[in-house]
């Protein structure tokens, strides 16, 4: 649409009209409805809360609206007074302006405004006959407007080049009846006002300009006074049926008063055909993304269209175009990137999604395509498929990440929450119904892309009935039995398959990464550690994860994070710890993995970038138990480090393993006062204490009891494995801890007695200590008859150990002074030569 | 360990008195050291009443030189206090004390003082610092170091020390640059001479003695015959350890030092040559040679670390592992 055209009349019927003095109307009253909803007006009226900029331009535009009747009255005195307000106002909103940029009706006033003062200038007859005043106050303003203007004299230029050219047009049909010549005023004001709301998406050319003239121009040819918005396709409907256009057209106009009944779309006689109903939901659509739009009462108008459309049997192909405007416009509802949908809206997207996909499976003869060109649609009923433009994919997508941003948006704690996640399975219905349509009719990328969107509510999810079938435990009745039966396959073999299609046919990179991620979780989570980590391993994807995108980065922790719970559960407590390494370390495992935001660097980022990271976070249902996940942490470095902390309690230079852990440890030794354990971390630092001394029993016992079970256990699908598995590893790291401390303290010891105290079977006590003494970690050698452990005594004691060190560092410092004195005698006259250099 | 050079103003005011008196600068220096019974009795109470762990207590020696030899007649702690009571006058303390020992016909005359130490740590910049001003004001005195643990143990340990005339020197004119170090050719053994210690009881002390050691029975004597001095060993090799640590750095800094030495040294050496090439350049085209600059400006040699440190650690060190030696040997 022009930014300028409508002036371009305007200043049009000015000259005539300065010339005529036709006295207008009083501004406001008569101003004509627009059809339908779509008016500003009415908005303007009805609307209490309304922006800065509005409340700003709208000032304006009443202050110019004053100007123009003084103009056309040649009240100049009131001009010059209107003008002085003009100019404070324009000051006032002077911020908004800056960020708008200056709004063309403004410039289009002072332009005006210019032309005719000068005119008037000109028109000396004219100015003898103003009064004093008057003339007075004219010669005022023309200064002070040539003044002004200079400021503004690139805008002005432009705007009077559009002018110029959209001129050309009208003045082919210049038809106007003298009597719209004030309506034909107003009227182009509002015209102004609509072009400055949707300045940012007018397109500035000429062609639109001059279609709009004949647009306009053709309605004052009928003699009627009607507002429409429509601009293409305008012509060709004339021709085609005028008739419909015109009952259209008046029952539009009719419809505006009543704003609260159901608009009437057609007239009573009107032959509802295709061509109609396209027509009209075109004319819908146009007021589509405009201000002052009301897009509940458009998805209404949808929705009674389809109705229509339904009636009339115009054909599916009709429905099908009617259904996606109306998912779209549903999608359009809330302006606002961060907002999510009301569930009255969301309740409806899904069942028109629904009943989409319905009418696409029932028909088999319709074609969708987004590279459908809206001229090659075919919607009639005709021989020929229907053809019909639109992406089914990209709206459950949308919808999709709709699902989320209100999942995101709901108290996680509360009952709504729990109503809305009950949608999740109509979510994954449409997704596996879409599924199939794509299976059997959709190009190999959009099929991938759907397959992502099935993994994606599939990965997380821990498949009870697939792990009921794996323990061999039936369904107690015959019946339960077959119902589970009819489920379906397990989702692990879904997985598999939708995983090993995309690896074969997807082309971007970032999908297949996300399905192996996915793929990887899934096997975490059902405890396949070996398929988890050999995927994880073949994919190289710890090599270049921090190129991804923050999201996919995200999903690489959490599978990370189910990868080390995943290795803790089958007993691999290196494997955990390695793979939770990372995440814990950094004491923002929370941000990490995506389920919350940090308040401490509230400083660091700024509001954009906390609603960018709000936007990234997981749905409270998809969250990882962070307390399990330290939990599991802790427990894992605890089972590593005591033993290797008694291992090398003299070596100086030992290394941490895990530095979290010793500052638990740290914190727990800082405390006054020792109490029972509370939190799950008092309950490690406890535990570890415990083993330190090599007492297993009250280790097992600050590990496993009914406190750490509520809070971490019980979350495992194999609690009492898991328990039992700890309760092993805690008796076999409490032994070694126990036979490095106290080694020196022993000549010899019977295993069996080692057995008893650590009630471990004579065996794994013999591979234990085996294994120690391989690894040279415990001087001692193995009495085969006797089955005892006899200690070599090799071990240096506290002061030998400390002589070691001394003699370490005096070695140390004997270099160190070497190299002072090699520095001294040259490169070549080291401490050893010395004697033969000061030899004479 | 908080102790700082003694104030010696006044004691100096009434040691210059006494020298008018008599015994003017030493003709001969002194050769031992005969400390009273007493004397001992009194270093080992302090200790036990005020001491505890890593603290270190402090007196005044008060005696006289005969001849060649000092003698240690008497001394009186020096009180404790803490950072907070800042009215505490120690000079005010100290010349009341003598004072009240003159009244009472007991040698006044400051000839030192003597300090506890742990585990053989008293070689220190703080005790150089005051030994020095003693020294400096006191010609004889000297500084007892009395070893709780060891004594603890069974056998007193009491050494008597002062600054060899050459470190006297030095620390007169502050020089503890290496060069100057070098140039007094001082090195961590000669910083401190221990002076031989004689403990004299008069007369009747031993008699009584005599006497008390008929009575005791034999028992009492199987503390020294423990062994397990482990633990103290563990304590002084820790001690010495870390010493070591000290001296690493140390040298370190100065090798560091060293090296910035000569590199900057090349640089001089370069620049110079190069200033030489074009001055001859231009006198062979007859041009005027180029104004001398002020090289010494140009390169500044770089702050030497002081060496004090250094021996007094070395100092340390040996000591330390002497005193180390003594009680493995033990």
């Amino acid at each position: 649409m022009s930014r300028f055209f409508a002036t371009g009349s305007d200043s049009e019927s000015e000259e005539s009209s300065s010339a005529d003095e036709i006295t207008p109307k009083a501004t406001g009253t008569t101003f004509n409805k627009p059809a339908l909803l779509l008016s500003d007006d009415e908005e303007d009226t009805k609307r209490v809360v309304r922006s800065a900029k509005d409340k700003r331009f709208e000032e304006l535009t009443n202050i110019i609206k004053t100007i123009r009747n003084a103009m056309k009255i040649r009240d100049m005195s009131k001009c010059l007074e209107e003008f002085e307000q003009l100019y404070r106002a324009f000051l006032k909103s002077k911020t908004i302006v800056d960020k708008e940029g200056v709004p063309q009706f403004y410039i289009r006033l002072l332009a005006d405004l210019e032309d005719y003062l000068n005119q008037l200038w000109e028109d000396k007859e004219g100015k003898k006959k103003m009064n004093k005043n008057n003339a007075k106050a004219l010669s005022t303003l023309r200064q002070k407007i040539r003044k002004y203007n200079k400021d503004f004299e690139t805008e002005i230029a432009s705007y009077k080049e559009v002018l110029n050219s959209s001129t050309n047009v009208i003045s082919l049909c210049r038809c106007q009846d003298e009597e719209s010549e004030s309506d034909d005023d107003e009227d182009s004001e509002d015209w102004g006002s609509d072009s400055v709301d949707s300045g940012g998406e007018s397109e500035d050319n000429e062609g639109a300009a001059a279609s709009l003239a004949v647009v306009f121009l053709k309605k004052y040819k009928d003699g009627r006074r009607k507002r429409h918005k429509k601009i293409e396709q305008v012509e060709e409907e004339v021709d085609e049926d005028g008739e419909a256009e015109e009952g259209g057209w008046e029952k539009v106009k009719g419809g505006v008063p009543l704003v609260k009944e159901k608009p009437k779309m057609f007239a009573k006689g009107t032959e509802i055909n295709s061509a109609v109903v396209i027509k009209k939901l075109t004319e819908i659509l146009q007021a589509r993304g405009k201000k002052g739009t009301d897009r509940a009462a458009q998805i209404e108008l949808l929705h009674a269209l389809s109705g229509i459309s339904n009636e009339n049997n115009l054909g599916q192909g009709i429905l099908v175009k009617i259904k996606f405007n109306i998912i779209a416009s549903l999608y359009d509802y809330n302006t606002n990137l961060a907002a999510f949908m009301k569930p009255e809206m969301w309740k409806k997207c899904l069942e028109c999604i629904d009943e989409l996909l319905d009418i696409l499976f029932e028909n088999n003869n319709i074609f969708i395509g987004e590279n459908i060109a809206e001229d090659s649609e075919n919607l009639a009923i005709s021989d020929q498929p229907f053809r019909v433009r639109g992406c089914i994919l990209t709206l459950v997508e949308r919808m999709d990440e709709e699902f989320t941003k209100i999942m995101q948006n709901t108290d996680p704690h509360s009952q709504e929450y729990v109503d809305n996640l009950k949608d999740e399975g109509r979510v994954c219905g449409i997704i596996d119904r879409l599924l199939q349509y794509l299976e059997s009719k959709g190009s190999t990328e959009e099929v991938c892309r759907i397959y992502l969107r099935r993994i994606m509510h599939t990965y997380y999810k821990f498949d009870y009935k697939a792990h009921r079938r794996s323990l061999g435990l039936q369904g107690e009745t015959k019946s339960e039995q077959d119902q589970e039966e009819s489920e379906g396959e397990d989702s692990a073999i879904i997985m598999d398959r939708l995983c090993k299609f995309i690896y074969a046919k997807d082309r971007t990179d970032r999908i297949r990464t996300c399905a192996i991620l996915c793929h990887i979780y899934h096997h975490a989570l059902h405890s396949r550690w070996y398929q988890a980590r050999d995927l994880m391993l073949m994919s190289h994807l710890q090599d270049n994860i921090q190129h991804a995108d923050p999201p996919v980065q995200i999903l690489y922790n959490r599978t990370m994070v189910q990868l080390g719970i995943c290795a803790f559960r089958q007993g691999m407590i290196k494997d955990a710890h390695n793979a939770l390494l990372d995440i814990q370390s950094s004491g923002r495992a929370k941000e990490l993995l995506g389920q919350g935001l940090l308040m401490r660097n509230m400083q660091e980022r700024n509001a954009e970038q906390e609603k960018i990271e709000k936007r990234r976070q997981v749905p409270f249902h998809m969250h990882i138990n962070l307390e399990l996940l330290e939990c599991v942490y802790l427990v894992s470095a605890m089972l590593l480090e005591i033993p290797y902390m008694a291992a090398h309690e003299f070596d100086a230079r030992r290394r941490m393993i895990s530095k979290q852990f010793h500052h638990q440890l740290r914190v727990g030794e800082r405390q006054p006062l020792l109490g029972p354990p509370e939190s799950m971390r008092e309950h490690v630092v406890a535990a570890s204490k415990a083993m330190k001394m090599g007492d297993w029993r009250t280790c097992h016992s600050f590990i496993i009891n009914e406190k750490m079970n509520s809070k971490v256990w019980d979350l495992f699908p194999e609690t009492q494995c898991v328990r039992e598995m700890l309760v092993r590893k805690i008796q076999e790291e409490s032994l070694r801890t126990y036979l490095f401390t106290y080694s020196s303290v022993y000549d010899s010891i019977s295993m069996e007695t080692l057995s008893e105290m650590f009630e471990l079977e004579l065996p794994t006590v013999h591979s234990i200590i085996s294994k120690m003494i391989i690894n040279e970690e415990l001087m001692a050698s193995l009495d085969q008859p006797t089955q005892t452990v006899v200690m070599h005594r090799t071990e240096p004691t506290s002061l030998q150990n400390m002589a070691l060190q001394l003699a370490e560092k005096l070695g140390g410092l004997v270099e160190n002074n070497e190299r002072v004195f090699d520095l001294k005698q040259g490169v070549y006259g080291g401490y050893f030569n010395r004697g033969t250099r000061t030899r004479p | 360990m908080c102790f700082g050079p003694f104030p010696l103003h006044q004691t100096m005011a009434s040691r210059k008195e006494s020298a008018a008196s008599g015994s003017s600068p030493l003709e001969t220096p002194v050769k031992q050291i005969q400390i009273d019974g007493l004397v001992v009795l009194k270093i080992i109470k302090h200790y036990q009443e005020e001491g505890q762990g890593s603290e270190v207590v402090q007196g005044v020696l008060l005696g006289l030189v005969v001849e060649d030899s000092l003698e240690i007649t008497n001394c009186f702690p020096f009180p404790q206090h803490t950072e907070d009571d800042v009215d505490f006058d120690e000079v005010q303390y100290q010349m009341e004390m003598m004072r009240s020992l003159r009244h009472v016909n007991i040698d006044h005359l400051h000839v030192g003082w003597y300090q506890s130490t742990h585990y053989g740590s008293f070689v220190s910049r703080a005790l150089l610092d005051s030994q020095f001003s003693y020294q400096h004001a006191i010609e004889e005195s000297v500084v007892l170091i009395y070893d709780p643990i060891k004594t603890a143990q069974g056998s007193l340990c009491l050494k008597a020390y002062r600054l060899t005339p050459k470190l006297m020197e030095i620390c007169k004119e502050k020089d503890f640059s290496p060069e100057g170090l070098k140039k007094a050719c001082i090195g961590f053994e000669i910083m401190f001479e221990e002076v031989p210690i004689v403990i004299k009881n008069s007369h009747l002390i031993n008699v009584l003695l005599l006497d008390l050691q008929e009575k005791s029975t034999v028992a009492d004597k199987h503390e020294l015959l423990n062994l397990s001095s482990s633990n103290h060993l563990e304590k002084s090799l820790q001690l010495l350890m870390d010493r070591v640590d000290d001296m690493n750095q140390d040298i370190g800094k100065y090798n560091t030092y060293c090296r910035n030495l000569s590199k900057q040294q090349q640089q001089k050496q370069q620049y110079l040559q190069r200033r030489q090439q074009e001055n001859t350049q231009r006198q062979s085209r007859g041009e005027p040679p180029l104004p001398e600059e002020d090289i010494s400006k140009m390169f500044k040699p770089p702050q030497a670390p002081p060496r004090m440190d250094t021996l007094l650690i070395a100092g340390q060190v040996t000591c330390q592992s002497v005193i180390f030696m003594g009680r493995s040997l033990f």
